[in-house]
């Protein structure tokens, strides 16, 4: 893989796990939700619109639109059940909820038509990507980079809006504890529901991006791992700060990246470099709590 | 499989769960944090007695001794280090931080041990069997352990000086400490009694089928589970939430759902309705949701504030 070529996934990574981080941090930064579960949002949009493109021949922006419907529903369903618990059974129902979506896609090939497109633990290959003919094999990356940029602006500037809406402030007030938006009268079961919808949302928009990218979904891709990177960009980049939450998804993408290439200069072998860089991933998110509650790019406080 | 059969092995897995989310919910009681890294550490005692028994040629027993002893101290090195920084922290910050740990641990320990299944060193067990069920002499351990602990937890709580002073502890740390009663101290502990019921209940699991890096978190939902059902906090709804799940992951394969699809025999949509396997790690999250639902504290659970 060329230089040029590398870059262009890494940029195109860096998009999708930016509007990952996006919806995290709405959740957890300005919110207070725990999301231990975020990536069945990621893998939910991806299997839909994997289902509606391939199995149902629909054009691109339709599996698009269709993943961020099904995973922000989904989202909207879970805080049904959460919205009146405390945050300690808010990340243990999301983490499991989570595996339930990830044993479902598992279990069940019939939901992509099984046959031809097997799914279950084979997964589902040859999903189209949009527009591909109109471009060769090497300028295309950069077709797709310029879709997920746009994508990521777009995520950007509707979270962006909303938390400096009134919305945001009654969610940054909620996350601050449930007395203050309760004595202004906000239903704060209904404010939460909305932040996991639009939430829930966005992340099937990153799932949509990069099951089209790569051409390929299996159930083991959405390991409960991926969460804890979004975490750590989350946290490292800054909680409620959007530009934050962009640059800890920068950080952490070179640096889950960079350290691949480790293994071409010291004798280790690919399971071992695996998990130590899962190690420094932890500890990033230890040492971050630790020492750098704010992360590296502080919430902006208003004072009215 | 026999109805008596599905009967022991729930009161094995209750058993096993037991060990496990006592623990959980003692540090949560007077920490005030869920913490995501216990099964983790769990799964530190469990190598460590792997390196004891296999690398070191010691006795199981002696192995697992040891081992849940330096996990216990461990897990101190580690409050101090880490969690004892963040004492006034609210409890999701804790939480998280406890996330960024289990990641971190059980990483390490898949950097060190790799990420293959591996076996104690104990002889073949030989089964004892009947017309009606076959128990293995290490399920029977098992289930004397996991007794042996919920007394000791009786009685650890409610006849000793540490007993009454985790109690006090937890209901009012400032008015425990102002009545002389050493908070670190007690702490300090809690982190050892706990994490080491958690390393015996983590290399038993391994004991009876095999070891693995993520052990740790294929138990963590179970674990919780049990936990948040009887009640975060309270240890004798983390026994019955224990208790419950044991019996319902293993009932729940076993009963054939048809009837309830059928409404009785009203309806006729299918013969036989099992839940599959591949969705017994689904069926303690079910219970979780059902429980949550009907009584958000917990069956067990104290009625607090806010």
């Amino acid at each position: 893989m060329g230089l040029i070529n590398f870059l262009a996934y890494l940029a195109i990574m860096m998009g999708i796990y930016g509007i990952l981080s996006l919806s995290l941090n709405l959740q957890y930064g300005f919110t207070g939700l725990a999301n231990f579960g975020q990536v069945a949002f990621f893998c939910l949009g991806a299997y839909i619109s994997t289902i509606i493109v391939l199995v149902f021949k629909m054009p691109f922006i339709f599996g698009l639109l269709g993943g961020m419907i099904v995973a922000g529903f989904f989202g909207y369903v879970i805080s049904i059940i959460t919205a009146n618990l405390k945050e300690d059974y808010w990340a243990i129902v999301t983490l499991a909820a989570a595996e339930i979506v990830r044993i479902f896609f598992l279990n069940e090939d019939w939901v992509v038509g099984g046959g031809p497109y097997q799914g279950g633990s084979f997964g589902i290959g040859g999903i189209p990507q949009p527009l591909r003919s109109l471009f060769s094999a090497y300028t295309y990356p950069f077709f797709y980079l310029a879709i997920v940029l746009v994508c990521l602006l777009a995520t950007y500037i509707v979270i962006n809006t909303l938390t400096q809406s009134p919305f945001g402030k009654v969610i940054k007030s909620i996350r601050e504890g449930d007395n203050l938006p309760l004595a202004l009268g906000k239903d704060v079961k209904r404010f939460r529901m909305k932040v996991m919808a639009i939430g829930g949302s966005f992340g099937g928009l990153a799932g949509c991006l990069w099951a089209h990218y790569h051409g390929f979904v299996s159930p083991n891709q959405f390991l409960p791992l991926e969460t804890f990177i979004i975490w750590a960009m989350v946290i490292v980049g800054g909680k409620a700060n959007n530009k934050g939450a962009i640059l800890g998804a920068v950080i952490i993408m070179i640096f889950y990246n960079s350290t691949r290439f480790l293994k071409d200069y010291i004798p280790i072998e690919e399971v071992t470099l695996a998990s130590l860089r899962m190690v420094a991933i932890g500890v990033l998110i230890v040492v971050a709590m630790l020492f750098m509650k704010e992360g590296l790019i502080k919430e902006k406080k208003t004072i009215y | 499989m026999t109805v008596t059969q599905v009967v022991i092995n729930s009161i094995v897995r209750a058993s096993e769960l037991t060990l496990l989310s006592l623990g959980l919910t003692i540090v949560y009681d007077i920490l005030k944090f869920a913490n995501f890294a216990h099964t983790e550490f769990a799964v530190v005692g469990v190598y460590l007695a792997l390196f004891l028994n296999v690398t070191l040629g010691l006795h199981i027993i002696l192995a697992a001794i040891i081992a849940s002893f330096v996990t216990g101290g461990f897990s101190i090195l580690i409050d101090r280090a880490v969690f004892k920084k963040m004492r006034s922290s609210s409890g999701i910050i804790i939480m998280v931080t406890s996330l960024g740990l289990a990641i971190a641990l059980r990483n390490t320990i898949r950097a060190i041990w790799g990420a293959d299944a591996q076996n104690y060193a104990v002889p073949l067990q030989t089964p004892i069997i009947t017309e009606y069920f076959r128990i293995t002499p290490l399920q029977i351990w098992i289930i004397v352990i996991g007794l042996s602990a919920m007394f000791a937890f009786h009685l650890l709580l409610h006849h000793t000086k540490l007993g009454k002073a985790m109690r006090a502890t937890s209901d009012n740390p400032e008015l425990a400490q102002a009545s002389g009663i050493a908070t670190e101290k007690i702490i300090t502990r809690v982190w050892f009694i706990a994490i080491t019921f958690a390393s015996i209940g983590g290399i038993l699991i391994g004991l009876e089928t095999y070891i693995l890096p993520y052990m740790g978190f294929a138990i963590i939902v179970p674990v919780f589970c049990a936990t948040i059902m009887g009640g975060i906090g309270n240890p004798y709804g983390a026994m019955i939430g224990a208790l419950v799940l044991g019996f319902a992951e293993n009932f729940g394969l076993y009963i054939n759902f048809e009837k309830i699809i059928n409404l009785g025999g009203i309806l006729n949509f299918s013969k036989e309705l099992f839940i599959p396997t591949g969705y017994k790690p689904a069926i303690s999250f079910i219970i979780l949701i059902l429980v949550l639902l009907i009584r958000p504290r917990g069956i067990l659970g104290k009625k607090k504030e806010g």
